[in-house]
């Protein structure tokens, strides 16, 4: 057992192997007496996802993907939600850059750390939180983050969300609010239950209208971190 | 017939979204999104799909001919009715 400490709760992890705590160090906090929710995994949960899995994975990295999922159904009740994208701080704000597996994501933020280098932090490569707090939306570093290991423990406040999609040139486009929802989607785990779907959707209303939300067709070259950094970071 | 009890639709940032909650959710996987004629039309459904009532609620509260509120309403009779999303 651990108290893991992410997007400032206290959470409980009744682990039943020790690569999720081993993967977790940086987030573990000393504090038994403060717990906002416990999380523990069953063994069906484990062997379920292990069967579910698009590749041969380990029980115990297969406790680490069930914990998150069971920490990511919880988050509502905080006002947070668990976001498939790979986040950056720049000069304060955070960009949050969007795209099924494989588009890109990483490829892109390398290219900003190759541009900008120390001014460019990347705060998660995969699976950051966002949390609403009184004075808008902060996102926060989770150990859970791809394959590159890319983690901050760290918040900063939301600036902007950026989907990304493969082009053959550069190009920036503000997206309709009304588009948004529907690309967002495929980058969320929704609730299942009536009384969390509702309270759910709204936030992402709330979220929607009040974040920059951009459409970047970009190729792999530095042009691409430069013309989204132009775009998104100067409003 | 009418939309089956479990679908919540919601206007989230000036979109429409029906998402399947409880038991349903287990059928019905990711999100259906609707414009503001199939939002309206959804929200008849969840209490009766009434195919003249239907139309005829299209002919009061939008501006548009007979022609295309009946082309509208066939259309989504036939995209719930193909879904599955409807009960007796």
């Amino acid at each position: 057992m651990f108290v893991l400490g992410i997007a400032g709760l206290n959470i409980e992890i009744i682990n039943k192997y020790n690569y999720v705590k081993d993967m977790c160090r940086d987030y573990i906090v000393d504090d038994n007496n403060n717990i906002d929710f416990s999380v523990e995994v069953s063994e069906a949960d484990i062997v379920k996802e292990q069967s579910t899995a698009r590749i041969a994975c380990s029980e115990e990295y297969c406790e680490s993907i069930c914990i998150y999922r069971s920490i990511s159904g919880k988050l509502i009740n905080y006002n947070a939600f668990l976001l498939h994208g790979a986040c950056i701080e720049y000069h304060g704000n955070v960009y949050v850059f969007l795209a099924k597996s494989g588009i890109g994501k990483s490829t892109h933020i390398r290219l900003w750390k190759k541009v900008y280098g120390d001014d460019v932090h990347i705060i998660n490569g995969d699976k950051p939180i966002i949390r609403k707090a009184k004075d808008g939306f902060y996102v926060y570093g989770t150990p859970w983050c791809g394959k590159e290991g890319w983690n901050i423990n760290t918040s900063a406040p939301l600036k902007a969300f950026c989907f990304i999609e493969r082009g053959a040139d550069n190009i920036i486009n503000k997206m309709p609010a009304s588009t948004v929802m529907k690309r967002l989607a495929n980058q969320i785990i929704m609730p299942k239950e009536m009384n969390e779907v509702i309270p759910y959707l709204d936030m992402m209303d709330n979220l929607i209208r009040e974040t920059d939300c951009y459409l970047l067709q970009c190729n792999m070259e530095e042009e691409a971190a430069k013309v989204a950094c132009k775009c998104i970071c100067q409003r | 017939m009418k939309i089956k009890s479990g679908f919540v639709l919601r206007n989230v940032a000036d979109s429409y979204v029906v998402v399947a909650t409880g038991e349903l959710s287990k059928e019905f996987n990711g999100m259906v999104n609707l414009n503001d004629t199939g939002a309206f039309l959804w929200e008849i459904a969840e209490k009766e799909i009434d195919r003249e009532y239907m139309i005829q609620a299209l002919l009061d509260n939008y501006q548009v001919t007979k022609e295309q509120a009946v082309k509208d309403v066939d259309k989504f009779i036939d995209i719930v009715t193909d879904n599955k999303f409807i009960e007796e």
